[in-house]
């Protein structure tokens, strides 16, 4: 059997378990293998993972996993008291921006040793195994690629008579989708785009069709600040031009899918992931669809990446590291298992395996599997992951330096200086 | 100097009879220190075992993953000397509080008083009006408050229907936080309850006496019922100025814990919430929670000071 925990029916599960011990039931025998699995996502991404975890017991019957998860900003806080208390899972979903952390700091454990026996890699894409390694070892298994991509409501701009988005489109285009939707008037006055001057991903496929980059491999900072004060000003125009939402309503969005502004009916285009089509087109009314995000000028390219949407990881504390380690390549591996999960954590990167799903998957999972298949001209180098800290930058001072100049109280000019001044004070704190 | 029999009998009794004492102590006491236990244990083990630790903590750089390692002063250094945000964050609590306390103070007794009238259905009402304090540090009534008061929310419709279009309340830094305070001003149910209670309290034949002496409606309330009435304005602003000052669910809720509009929000325990669970920093979260206790120790003890000169406590 497997059990889930959620908020929900946690106080009736832990009950039940008080009450199970005080009659003295042993609900475990000795050889029985009890995993813990921690994941941040939807209720969608729970179904699916406890689809696959129920094929593994079927395979497996002497094992156990109990299983919890939390959305993301919940995520982390929870992930990092269980591990400081020692009380780890032992399998944890892991993102690119913290895997180097807990893997500096000896959370997460080396899973080489299992390659090749537990672990089966022979069809898995180079890149993505590659992105789960530091320090040149392998911390992670990708579970999917994915890449940043546009979330576009198609009904919204048929109804203004504006082309939709393509890998193609640029700032000047969205521009001037900006300027129809004005004249059309959808809706009580839909704009085209969100604000994204405070959107990171956004802001880094910028720097880097101008071969430029977020963070340095030795964690600097990758731009200066007359780049801060163009990208301020990018967007300042864009606002006065009344092409993308206003301030006000750029502000509802604290993060949440649900406050995104294209959820929210107050823009057509929200800058997300490719794999995240899914749970976007599950919150929207209309039909949506992904495009790139835009390029600086026609023929620019090389902003965006492949890069591995999430990884399974392995508590370095786990007792049970090889049982761990042989159900992380039954989830990577195993064709049921995937056409359970789809692309709903990215595109799947062992090749046998996108082979084997691709004819059964929905029209929008096929979206997402081309879009991140044929990304062509637009695709670069994968980064380094970020320093620590940096995540500091991307949901603080990015987002609200972008406010404080959406909503006037600093200018562009002095806006990116400032902005560099105050990021590179995060990156040298220590504590 | 003469030693008084007292005086010298007492070194030789407790040299000779100290285990005797110790058993007196014991058998006079011993049963309600073990109905205590449960308490004691609760209070070394839950309050003040994690405060002396997060004192400790203060003093040192803790990431939750790595052991703390001991930087001395520099976490209150970077807090008093190089923090932006320690100073945004004490600005927005002390606006909420010197705006938030006297309203909902004012609004409570207000009401308090409207109810002390002798009306029909009084344990009705006051039901109705302590709701929102009931219900009032929930996720839902955030979330509802987040319904009401965003752009299109049904503020702004009811304001549409008479010619005025409202901004988004809680999403525009000018008035992010007045609607937090409206927020807070709406619970007042529990300081209502206990002005009720203190009201009733005040002898009718006072008032009687006043009335003989032509004193009108508002000459009672300035000369009798706020006099009488200071024991328990002051208990209520003391609970409710530390309430104010702890303040973390709605603005939480409001803003997905980031504070914003540009930090419009971030109240001084969001603040300290972002920099320990958002940016692992457990240290300095610490010493940000330890300038908090003192800044609510100040306060109080000033209220304390300060009270024997309007709190009349004439039986």
């Amino acid at each position: 059997m497997s059990f889930r925990i959620d908020r929900r029916n946690f106080l009736m599960g832990s009950s039940a378990v008080l009450a199970a011990g005080a009659v003295g039931l042993r609900p475990a025998f000795a050889d029985d293998v009890n995993l813990r699995q921690i994941f941040w996502g939807s209720k969608a991404r729970a179904d699916r993972t406890n689809g696959v975890n129920d094929l593994f017991i079927k395979a497996n019957p002497a094992t156990k996993i109990a299983t919890e998860f939390y959305a993301w900003n919940d995520y982390w806080p929870k992930l990092a008291t269980m591990t400081g208390g020692g009380n780890a899972p032992d399998i944890i979903q892991m993102d690119y921006r913290y895997i180097v952390e807990y893997a500096n700091r000896q959370a997460i454990a080396p899973l080489d040793a299992f390659v090749g026996k537990e672990i089966d890699l022979h069809d898995f894409d180079q890149d993505q195994i590659d992105g789960g390694k530091v320090g040149g070892k392998l911390f992670g298994i990708s579970l999917g690629a994915n890449s940043v991509a546009s979330i576009v409501n198609t009904a919204a701009f048929k109804e203004a008579g504006v082309a939709v988005p393509d890998n193609n489109s640029t700032y000047d285009d969205l521009a001037a989708a900006g300027e129809a939707f004005k004249k059309a008037n959808i809706r009580g006055g839909m704009k085209a785009f969100q604000d994204g001057s405070g959107v990171e991903p956004l802001l880094e496929n910028w720097l880097r069709q101008q071969g430029k980059a977020l963070y340095t491999a030795d964690g600097k900072l990758g731009f200066d600040a007359d780049d801060m004060v163009k990208w301020f000003k990018l967007w300042k125009d864009l606002r006065d031009a009344g092409a993308v939402v206003s301030p006000d309503d750029q502000a509802l969005d604290t993060g949440p899918l649900d406050q995104t502004m294209v959820v929210l009916g107050k823009a057509a285009v929200t800058f997300a992931n490719s794999n995240q089509l899914v749970a976007f087109q599950a919150l929207m009314k209309d039909p949506a669809t992904i495009a790139a995000f835009p390029r600086m000028a026609k023929g620019s390219k090389g902003g965006h990446y492949r890069k591995p949407s999430m990884f399974w990881s392995v508590a370095n504390a786990s007792k049970l590291q090889s049982d761990s380690a042989k159900y992380l390549s039954f989830f990577i591996n195993d064709i049921g298992a995937n056409k359970v999960l789809g692309v709903e954590r990215g595109i799947p990167a062992a090749a046998a395996v996108r082979q084997a799903i691709a004819p059964g998957l929905s029209a929008q999972d096929q979206v997402a599997l081309n879009f991140v298949s044929n990304l062509g001209d637009l695709l670069g180098p994968i980064p380094p992951p970020p320093p620590s800290n940096a995540g500091e930058i991307d949901i603080d001072l990015l987002l609200k330096k972008s406010q404080e100049i959406a909503f006037g109280q600093q200018s562009p000019e002095d806006g990116g200086p400032d902005f560099v001044k105050q990021a590179n004070d995060i990156l040298a704190r220590k504590g | 100097m003469t030693v008084s029999p007292l005086d010298a009998g007492v070194p030789a009794a407790t040299a000779t009879a100290e285990p005797s004492l110790w058993l007196k102590f014991w058998r006079r006491n011993g049963a309600g220190y073990g109905f205590l236990l449960p308490w004691l244990i609760g209070f070394f083990g839950l309050t003040i075992g994690p405060a002396l630790i997060s004192l400790y903590l203060s003093f040192t750089d803790f990431n939750l993953l790595q052991a703390p390692s001991w930087v001395g002063d520099a976490n209150y250094l970077r807090i008093f000397t190089a923090d932006p945000k320690f100073l945004q964050a004490l600005r927005v609590t002390f606006f909420f509080v010197v705006f938030s306390v006297p309203l909902k103070l004012a609004f409570a007794l207000a009401v308090a008083m409207l109810l002390n009238r002798g009306l029909k259905g009084l344990p009705i009402y006051r039901a109705i009006f302590y709701l929102p304090s009931l219900l009032g540090a929930s996720v839902a009534i955030a979330v509802l408050w987040r319904q009401l008061f965003s752009g299109d929310g049904l503020i702004n419709r009811l304001l549409a229907m008479i010619g005025i279009t409202g901004p988004s309340w809680i999403s525009n830094p000018r008035y992010a936080l007045s609607t937090l305070v409206l927020l807070s001003i709406w619970q007042f149910g529990s300081p209502m309850i206990i002005f009720l209670a203190g009201l009733r309290q005040i002898p009718r034949d006072v008032y009687e006496a006043a009335a003989i002496d032509g004193a009108g409606r508002g000459r009672q309330f300035w000369s009798i019922t706020l006099p009488l009435l200071t024991p328990v304005v002051f208990f209520n602003a003391i609970i409710q100025t530390i309430d104010a000052f702890k303040s973390f669910t709605p603005a939480f809720i409001i803003s997905s814990g980031t504070g914003n509009p540009i930090n419009s929000t971030l109240f001084y325990t969001l603040y300290l919430y972002q920099e320990a669970f958002g940016f692992f920093r457990m240290g300095y979260a610490a010493a940000l929670a330890w300038i908090l206790l003192i800044i609510i120790a100040v306060f109080t003890g000033i209220s304390f000071l300060t009270s024997r000169y309007w709190v009349h406590y004439d039986d």
